[in-house]
């Protein structure tokens, strides 16, 4: 590396740094039962859909699948469209099991049964939760002149991402247990001829916590 | 040169001004496109019709209220796509009649061609409302949609057997850098999904049907059906009771 490549690398950094905001997670986990996994087996994860005034996000759900599958601890993740899609209409908002009893119904419809196991499926991992903007202040004023556009002023905003994940063991049937992740952080957008968003990533970073944590629940035989 | 200025002035804010007129009588519109999975259901041993009439396969809704986004919505196709996929794989045979001809005396909805055919029963679905709502609408920040929908269906003689009313919901999250078109669309397809699911699930425990089922069981091979595929009924009726 060169003078010049690590003097971009370093204005980059500096950038990255400078427009980032702070983010604050807390992880947390309850686990019931040991929960060992074979490496030839997989883990499904799956959003809650039935909440009245929020939706878990479907990108949420496919980044804590791509963190689960990252590393040398990598799990084999089916992707919930496929999965969904394939076990139409059992898997939908209004139709999905919400316990594990609702599960033991269900697979004792044998077709229900078969898919899943040819998907090798050993876990099914329940995400419900959503990300929000919990306050906001401040203000921007644009105009537009001949000149062109230019906004001045300052605004904030905290957002909070709350996600808990329910681990339910296919194989046996029963609930293994929980792990939640609890994002907040609180982004800025000072404003002087052009806006500089300085974003904090609360749903990325509640994400990489709660793939993380959940690599480590499961024990890779 | 200072005349000039004055021109490149005037025409800028003309420019500007044209572009702003442009975009505040912007109307969106939205051809709805998807596709449906293929529902994972036993197969009721019954030739069915689909009756589509042209206001289904064409519906558009249109926004006529001057407070709201100016919004058309282009459903027709979506919802014949759903509806063949869902139907064709809930029974042994189904095929789409055409609803031009009608014969009068026996029913004002089946077509005369189909009539005395191998059809069991005539379904036909159709819109009776639909609503929508955008994030700025309210304190949500999602996209919903709300299906009402007509069911019909008539024995192969044209009576009228069934008629219930079945509700589709969707609803999907704004996200960053995504239109507001492609928002709308996925609620959609989410409403879609629920009308199949709702139908699939629910069709042979419409009361009506369920008493027309019974009443052909004893000779007809549905019996052998409903034996043969005792825990899929079993389940749904334990689903529908817990929801």
């Amino acid at each position: 590396m060169n003078f010049k490549q690590a003097t971009q690398l370093i204005y980059f950094l500096l950038y990255v740094w400078f427009t980032s905001g702070c983010t604050t997670v807390i992880v947390d986990e309850v686990k019931h039962q040991a929960s060992t996994l074979n490496v030839k087996e997989s883990i499904v994860v799956i959003g809650r859909r039935s909440g009245s005034d929020y939706e878990t996000e479907p990108e949420l759900i496919s980044c804590i699948g791509s963190v689960l599958g990252q590393g040398e601890n990598g799990i084999n993740v089916i992707p919930e469209n496929a999965f969904v899609d394939r076990l139409y209409p059992w898997f939908e908002a209004r139709t999905a099991p919400t316990h594990i009893k609702g599960l033991h119904r269900l697979i004792s419809y044998d077709k229900i049964a078969e898919i899943i196991d040819d998907y090798n499926v050993h876990y099914i991992v329940w995400v419900d939760g959503n990300t929000e903007k919990t306050r906001g202040s401040g203000s921007i004023s644009c105009g537009i002149s001949a000149t062109g556009v230019a906004c001045f002023g300052f605004g904030t905003w905290d957002n909070s991402a709350e996600y808990e994940a329910s681990i339910w063991d296919y194989r046996t049937k029963t609930f293994v247990g929980k792990v939640s992740s609890i994002a907040e952080g609180t982004s800025y957008m000072p404003a002087i001829v052009v806006p500089i968003p300085l974003i904090a990533p609360v749903q990325a970073d509640a994400c990489k916590a709660m793939g993380i944590q959940l690599q480590n629940f499961f024990q890779i035989e | 040169m200072t005349y000039l200025n004055q021109i490149f002035v005037m025409v800028t804010r003309l420019v500007l001004f044209g572009l702003l007129l442009s975009l505040m009588s912007c109307k969106s519109t939205l051809e709805v496109e998807g596709d449906f999975p293929t529902p994972v259901i036993s197969i009721i041993p019954l030739n069915v019709g689909i009756i589509y009439e042209e206001e289904f396969r064409s519906y558009r809704y249109i926004e006529k209220n001057e407070e709201r986004d100016e919004w058309e919505i282009g459903i027709g196709k979506s919802q014949v796509k759903l509806f063949n996929t869902v139907l064709g794989a809930m029974f042994k045979s189904v095929i789409v009649t055409e609803s031009e001809k009608i014969m009068t005396n026996i029913s004002a909805e089946v077509p005369s061609t189909a009539i005395g055919t191998s059809i069991d029963l005539f379904f036909k679905p159709k819109v009776e409302e639909f609503q929508y709502n955008v994030p700025d609408e309210t304190d949500i920040n999602m996209f919903e949609v709300w299906i009402k929908y007509n069911m019909k269906v008539y024995d192969g003689q044209g009576q009228l057997i069934a008629d219930w009313i079945q509700t589709a919901y969707g609803k999907t999250p704004t996200a960053f850098l995504k239109s507001q078109e492609r928002a709308l669309n996925e609620a959609m397809i989410i409403a879609l999904r629920d009308i199949g699911a709702g139908l699939s699930l629910r069709f042979i425990h419409i009361p009506e049907i369920n008493t027309w089922l019974k009443q052909r069981h004893s000779t007809s091979e549905i019996t052998k059906h409903y034996k043969k595929n005792k825990s899929h009924t079993e389940l749904i009726t334990v689903l529908l009771a817990n929801n």
